[in-house]
């Protein structure tokens, strides 16, 4: 009996001892934190082979990316990116560039108001904040999103941005304008670009996203960029431009799906195309309005594999640098395209991509042909 | 006496064991319901980027990532972690709210073009 005592206080003074978190272990621990570092370098890159139908295979560095962030501390930090395309620079576009494509200051104010100077991203559509190769499918980017909105776009000019709750951010900036100078028929907007380099800043753009992003995968934007071009003519005249833009991105588990659509108007584009053919001797044919708008579905039919996953995708795109004419032009039908594209992206990282698409072109032209192009891209994060 | 000592001892053990045993249920309930919080985290986004807690109890949070690794850190403590990479885990720490008050989160792994917009409030209530 003594015994059946003893074994029962014991039994009960482990029971007792049970009780108490701190003796059984029960309050979970951080791990340790990682050394705190206040300068760090990252960076991406993407190295395509391009081979158009009827043309050579071409394979191009396309893009080599650095960034360099630095914390000043809490309330004050530096971001830069640094991009060199196309492996070589020799001072014309065609052969490369060096772009210094973000550096600015974040003065972090409070949570619905931060301060923002330096070089920006213009804060339009899916791509130009968002680039890195292994998050979006396709070796290039959507075509919506180069000669519609002009990615990468970036220009010096100061702002604020900030999170307003439950998921709604904005972004809204004052930056140096496009000039309308470098303006054409084939590529809209996007020659006029001025990138930060000893810009006309005369009468300032504004630019701004409403963007929603409170329900995990879904993130939905609404952009405007709105600017006087027309600086560089003289006697000066008016070109008012003014961009707006609608997005919306899903992604849950191997599902993804996107759509974008873009357009952009011109002002006084019929003066703009005078003063740009006295210039050089042949009008432009600059338009009054340019439209795009494209649609992405992708799937990852392998996820969680040990060597990696894989997605498919097809994406629709319908881009028109003509959309609108000025009163006196007719529109270039070759320049109302239409793409398909399709193919694949293997990750055998989350980190790095290996893809392969087909584009498939058309445009409203019975006498000239888009032509369809493969190409193959391996792009990554570190 | 030696027979109700027994039954005593016997007693106790059984409902110290039925205590011990409800206990870690009755906890994680607990903070299932509103102690633990999972945040979701993509370029250049946490989702959940607001939450509330209770002030006067820890709160387990839950971080993964739906692409490339990420950071967590909290501003003002020593909480910093990283977030693992999209198909190679998930990372769990543990908060203590010090006091009342709102705690901004950001990612401390550069992520990207967009790394600077990734931040958060938790509001300790």
């Amino acid at each position: 009996m003594t015994n059946l005592h003893s074994i029962a206080a014991t039994v009960a003074l482990v029971c007792l001892a049970a009780l108490d978190p701190a003796q059984a272990g029960a309050q979970p621990t951080a791990p340790p934190p990682p050394p705190e570092r206040t300068t760090a370098i990252s960076g991406y890159m993407d190295f395509h082979f391009n081979k158009l139908e009827l043309e050579d295979g071409r394979l191009d560095f396309h893009r080599f990316v650095l960034l360099v962030t630095h914390r000043f501390s809490d309330r004050i930090r530096f971001v830069s990116e640094l991009e060199v395309e196309h492996a070589l620079v020799e001072g014309l576009e065609e052969a490369g560039e060096l772009e210094l494509e973000q550096a600015y200051v974040d003065f972090l104010l409070a949570r619905r108001f931060n301060v923002r100077a330096g070089m920006m991203l213009m804060p339009v559509g899916i791509i130009n904040e968002r680039h890195e190769p292994p998050i979006y499918y396709g070796v290039e980017r959507p075509f919506v999103d180069t000669l519609i909105v002009p990615t990468t776009w970036f220009e010096v000019g100061a702002g604020v941005h900030g999170e307003i709750g439950r998921g709604w951010r904005y972004r809204a900036y004052i930056t140096s304008p496009l000039n309308a100078r470098e303006f054409t028929a084939e590529e809209g907007i996007r020659n006029g670009r001025q990138k930060g380099a000893d810009t006309n800043i005369g009468r300032p753009a504004v630019t701004g996203r409403l963007e929603y992003a409170g329900v995990r995968g879904l993130t939905a934007g609404a952009s405007f960029w709105t600017g006087h071009s027309g600086f560089e003519f003289r006697p000066r005249f008016e070109v008012p431009v003014t961009v707006t833009e609608a997005d919306v991105r899903y992604s849950r588990n191997r599902l993804e799906l996107r759509g974008q659509f873009a357009h952009t108007t011109i002002g006084n584009a019929a003066e703009l195309n005078g003063a740009l053919g006295r210039a050089v001797g042949v009008d432009p044919n600059v338009a009054s309005a340019l439209r795009g708008f494209y649609g992405e579905a992708g799937y990852r039919v392998i996820s969680g594999a040990s060597f990696g996953d894989v997605g498919l995708f097809a994406r629709y795109e319908n881009f028109d640098t003509q959309y609108r004419m000025p009163d006196g032009y007719l529109p270039l039908k070759a320049l109302d395209r239409d793409a398909l594209v399709v193919g694949f992206t293997y990750w055998p990282d989350a980190d790095v991509a290996v893809k392969f698409d087909y584009s498939a072109l058309r445009n409203r032209s019975s006498v000239i042909r888009s032509h369809n192009s493969l190409n193959l891209g391996l792009g990554w994060w570190f | 006496m030696s027979r109700t000592f027994t039954l005593g001892s016997l007693l106790c053990v059984v409902v110290c064991g039925l205590a011990a045993t409800a206990r870690p249920d009755a906890r994680a309930a607990g903070q299932a319901k509103a102690q633990v919080i999972e945040i979701a985290a993509e370029r250049f986004s946490y989702t959940p980027s607001e939450f509330r807690v209770k002030a006067d109890a820890p709160v387990e949070i839950r971080l993964s990532s739906d692409d490339t690794d990420h950071g967590f850190r909290i501003l003002g403590t020593d909480i910093n972690i990283i977030i693992p990479k999209r198909g190679k885990g998930s990372a769990t720490v543990t908060f203590q709210p010090p006091k009342p008050g709102r705690y901004v989160f950001e990612c401390s792994k550069l992520c990207g073009a967009g790394h600077a917009f990734m931040r958060g409030t938790l509001i300790a209530e």
